[in-house]
């Protein structure tokens, strides 16, 4: 993330939970959706059609 | 002391248009996290019907599934036609295949081939594939769906439970014919008649 | 609403900052200019390329109205093509790059991101849309939206999705580098406002979305011009990556014009953050492999694949919306609640601005997005029901309930405060926009209910005769079909009105309408919504003791909405199941 300053707590009492820090940071929402698409739709369904058999026609 | 006065009391509320300081990631209130129980446990029930479905219900899409050259297919379409035609309405050969056998529909701009005369509570595997573009296998007034794409057998093992006449509607656009495209499925009873 | 200072180096001169920025009497912001220009420029398009779309919907409606039955077959097919790539593709799409100029520039107070190549991706994207609809209306692009491999179109069609795709992922870009400058020059403080991450949201899928767009087009392009071969059952796959995805924008951008119309209006507050944020989130991750709904019976996948997929990994997303659906009006009810409106279960809803377009449009559109999209859609999304389903006007009677009454009513209700606060003019013909989104709703839900009634019968989707003149043989559908289908052309015909008096008062403030100075406004001038008469007050941390403490929390009214939605999900989606058991078995 070039040019993004981490998150720093503003106060002692203000230490942000794992799940905050996890939200704001949207580069990683990103990639983690595009992974998550092109794995288990885009990849998974161009195996199933390369790998699929020829008919037999019977 | 509520759980949402620890949260709330000392704060105003604010809108959606607002940029939240400090730590926001704090616990739902009891009602929030009741709902999101209920709708987590719908959508468990969502997602547990389809499999169910597979194992205990009698319609499901999967078939036999395979890659196809047009040319063999609509060769073997013809063979089908050459080994058990017993009619012809309006220029269509009417086929009537053997209980249990491979059954072939051919898609094509823009006819369904050929016509089909299948026995109540037999089944049949039925090979769907097209030879130029994609065609929508729609059976009336069942309303059985599938799509039909060039390049594919969608081997699927039917059972009709009723006698009686039945179309093929298309419902894949394939050009300015497609609605001419219509097909005929007659099914007889078990005893074979009409 | 809360004011928050812009913060900018200390020495950059005034005449700079009122060069670049203005600020906004109604809601503090500091709105830079050049964004601002994008955004009326975006809008503009989005209303052109709507008014093509709803003029090819009335002839499209009058066709499938078979005792009218008014184009030609190919016309037909031609039209309709139009129709769903106005809307859906540049309708919606340009309306979009305005909430992200919107989302990342002003509600930030930031300036927005290499504004000049935001003029450059315009220009892409009107090159593209135009030389698409060129393309179309010369008859060179007879293949429907979904364009399927091997129906061809001519190159320069696909040529012109690539642009328009190109251009509308530049400015994705450009709103995340929005975001980082943003956030590096310390124009707000905190985290992202919920709104902006709602559209980072739909930025995201948008970014998903467009790289299939470009799997997709690409290859066609290519194939179009005879340079490779391309399987037909890969291009479905990756067309609806594209097509699908592309809807999922929509419901995010959506939803996150709920959020803003809840706080212009009534100023509806956020619940929890996490708990919205978790359902946006969810959506980042799970909702684009819906895609799959299309494919349910194509021969190309496994049952696992899917399922998997059509459930948006086991309906995750699903929970996403069903979370929304309850923290939106639970936010206009509390929002409300704490400024007074206490009165029962729904004084908050009776005793709301029902006479401001912009409240009633978000209403309309969560009510049949939800009640009437959603429990269609996921059901007819569900692997075995799809095949009852499949191409029949079930689908688009769906769609119709989605992105039509539900985005682009929202889209519609946002554009009166657009109107006032970006374009700066007063709403014409005010009467007449007060009725408006009930006009359009209304008919726009009739349409959608009878159009899938007459799916329900088996009455195909795209298709010109359903009297199969020419064919073969003989069939006629049930008889009801011709009366289901009529009250859906007049419910398509209710909302086309509803549309052209949207475009009509849109077209006109912009370019004809009266300006209005903040005097104008605290007067409480015709043309202007309640919330930017009266904004919505400030809330006090002493508010929070109008909130209701009993078992059903500070939302009892939605409560109890969300517990009848159910209700009616569940009745409708077992239904399905039952209908579907009487079919043939098929395995």
């Amino acid at each position: 993330m070039t040019g993004e300053p981490a998150d720093v707590p503003t106060s002692a009492s203000d230490d942000i939970p794992p799940g905050q820090r996890l939200f704001d940071n949207w580069l990683l929402l990103m990639i983690a959706g595009i992974v998550i698409m092109a794995v288990i739709y885009t990849g998974w369904g161009l195996w199933e059609i390369a790998t699929m058999p020829k008919a037999t026609l019977p | 002391m509520s759980a949402h006065e620890t949260e709330h009391g000392a704060e105003p509320m604010h809108t959606g248009m607002v940029a939240p300081k400090g730590r926001w990631w704090v616990p739902a209130h009891k009602s929030e996290k009741v709902w999101f129980t209920i709708a987590f446990a719908w959508c468990m029930v969502l997602f547990a019907m389809m499999p169910l479905w597979h194992w205990k219900g009698g319609q499901n899409p999967s078939g036999i599934r395979s890659k196809v050259e047009a040319a063999d297919f609509k060769a073997r379409v013809d063979q089908f036609v050459a080994d058990y035609k017993v009619d012809e309405m309006n220029n269509i050969p009417v086929v009537e295949p053997p209980p249990g056998s491979d059954v072939y529909l051919l898609g094509r701009m823009w006819t369904w081939y050929p016509v089909l005369k299948l026995r109540k509570g037999v089944e049949y595997t039925l090979h769907l594939s097209s030879i130029d573009v994609n065609h929508g296998f729609s059976l009336y007034p069942v309303n059985i769906n599938f799509q039909v794409v060039p390049g594919y057998d969608y081997g699927l093992k039917i059972v009709p439970t009723e006698a009686g006449e039945f179309s093929i509607i298309c419902n894949e656009f394939c050009g300015v014919g497609h609605h001419m495209m219509l097909g005929k499925v007659i099914v007889t009873n078990e005893d074979g008649s009409r | 609403m809360s004011t928050i200072e812009l913060n900018v180096p200390q020495s950059t001169p005034l005449s700079t900052l009122t060069r670049l920025f203005r600020r906004c009497e109604v809601t503090g912001l500091a709105v830079h200019r050049p964004a601002e220009m994008l955004m009326r420029a975006n809008a503009v398009a989005a209303t052109v390329a709507l008014l093509i779309g709803g003029i090819s919907a009335i002839l499209i409606l009058l066709t499938r109205w078979q005792a009218v039955h008014l184009l030609q077959p190919m016309m037909f097919y031609r039209v309709l093509t139009a129709h769903g790539i106005s809307m859906l593709i540049f309708f919606i799409i340009f309306f979009e790059m305005a909430v992200l100029y919107f989302a990342a520039g002003p509600l930030l107070n930031s300036r927005i991101a290499a504004p000049k190549f935001g003029w450059f991706n315009f220009a892409l994207m009107t090159t593209g849309a135009v030389l698409v609809e060129w393309m179309i209306w010369t008859g060179k692009a007879d293949v429907l939206m979904t364009s399927y491999i091997p129906l061809r179109a001519h190159p320069l069609y696909y040529l012109g999705i690539i642009f328009f795709a190109v251009g509308a992922l530049f400015v994705c870009f450009q709103f995340f580098a929005t975001l980082v400058i943003a956030k590096r020059e310390k124009t707000y403080e905190g985290s992202l406002p919920l709104i902006t991450f709602g559209a980072v949201t739909a930025a995201i899928i948008a970014v998903i979305t467009l790289l299939h767009g470009a799997a997709t087009y690409i290859p066609a392009f290519l194939w179009s011009v005879g340079l490779l071969d391309m399987d037909p059952q890969v291009y479905r796959m990756l067309w609806w990556a594209l097509g699908h995805s592309s809807q999922q924008i929509n419901v995010a951008a959506m939803v996150a014009i709920w959020y803003l119309l809840g706080a212009f209006t009534v100023g509806a507050v956020v619940l929890n953050e996490k708990i919205s944020r978790t359902a946006f989130v969810l959506y980042i991750l799970f909702i684009s492999m819906a895609s799959a709904h299309h494919l349910l019976v194509d021969p190309g996948f496994s049952s696992s694949w899917k399922v998997v997929n059509t459930s948006y990994f086991m309906y995750m997303a699903v929970l996403a919306s069903m979370l929304h659906g309850f923290t939106v009006p639970a936010g206009v009810e509390v929002g409300q609640r704490l400024r007074g409106v206490t009165r029962g279960l729904f004084g908050w809803v009776k005793n709301a601005p029902w006479s401001d377009p912009g409240f009633s449009s978000l209403v309309l559109s969560v009510v049949v997005f939800g009640f009437v999209g959603g429990i269609t859609g996921v059901t007819i999304g569900t692997e075995q029901i799809n095949i009852v389903v499949h191409n029949t006007l079930r689908v688009p009677g769906h769609f119709h309930a989605t992105v039509v009454s539900g985005t682009a009513v929202a889209f519609m209700g946002l554009t009166y405060y657009l109107i006032p606060l970006i374009f700066r003019k007063k709403v014409a013909f005010w009467r007449l926009a007060q009725v408006q989104p009930y006009l359009f709703a209304g008919g726009m839900l009739i349409f959608s209910i009878f159009m899938s009634f007459s799916g329900g019968f088996g009455v195909p989707r795209r298709h010109w005769d359903i009297n199969f003149s020419g064919a073969p043989f003989q069939q006629a559908f049930h008889p009801a079909v011709d009366a289901l289908m009529a009250i859906m052309a007049l419910g398509g015909l209710l909302a086309a009105v509803g549309g052209g008096l949207y475009i009509l008062i849109t077209v006109w403030s912009v370019f004809f309408g009266k300006p209005f100075t903040e005097a104008d406004r605290v007067a409480g001038a015709k043309g202007l919504p309640q919330g930017i008469i009266r904004p919505p007050r400030a809330l006090t941390a002493a508010d929070n003791r109008n909130l209701p403490s009993g078992r059903f929390g500070h939302a009892p009214g939605t409560m109890a909405l969300v517990l009848i939605f159910l209700a009616a999900f569940a009745v409708y989606y077992f239904a399905n199941w039952k209908l579907l058991s009487f079919v043939w078995k098929i395995g």
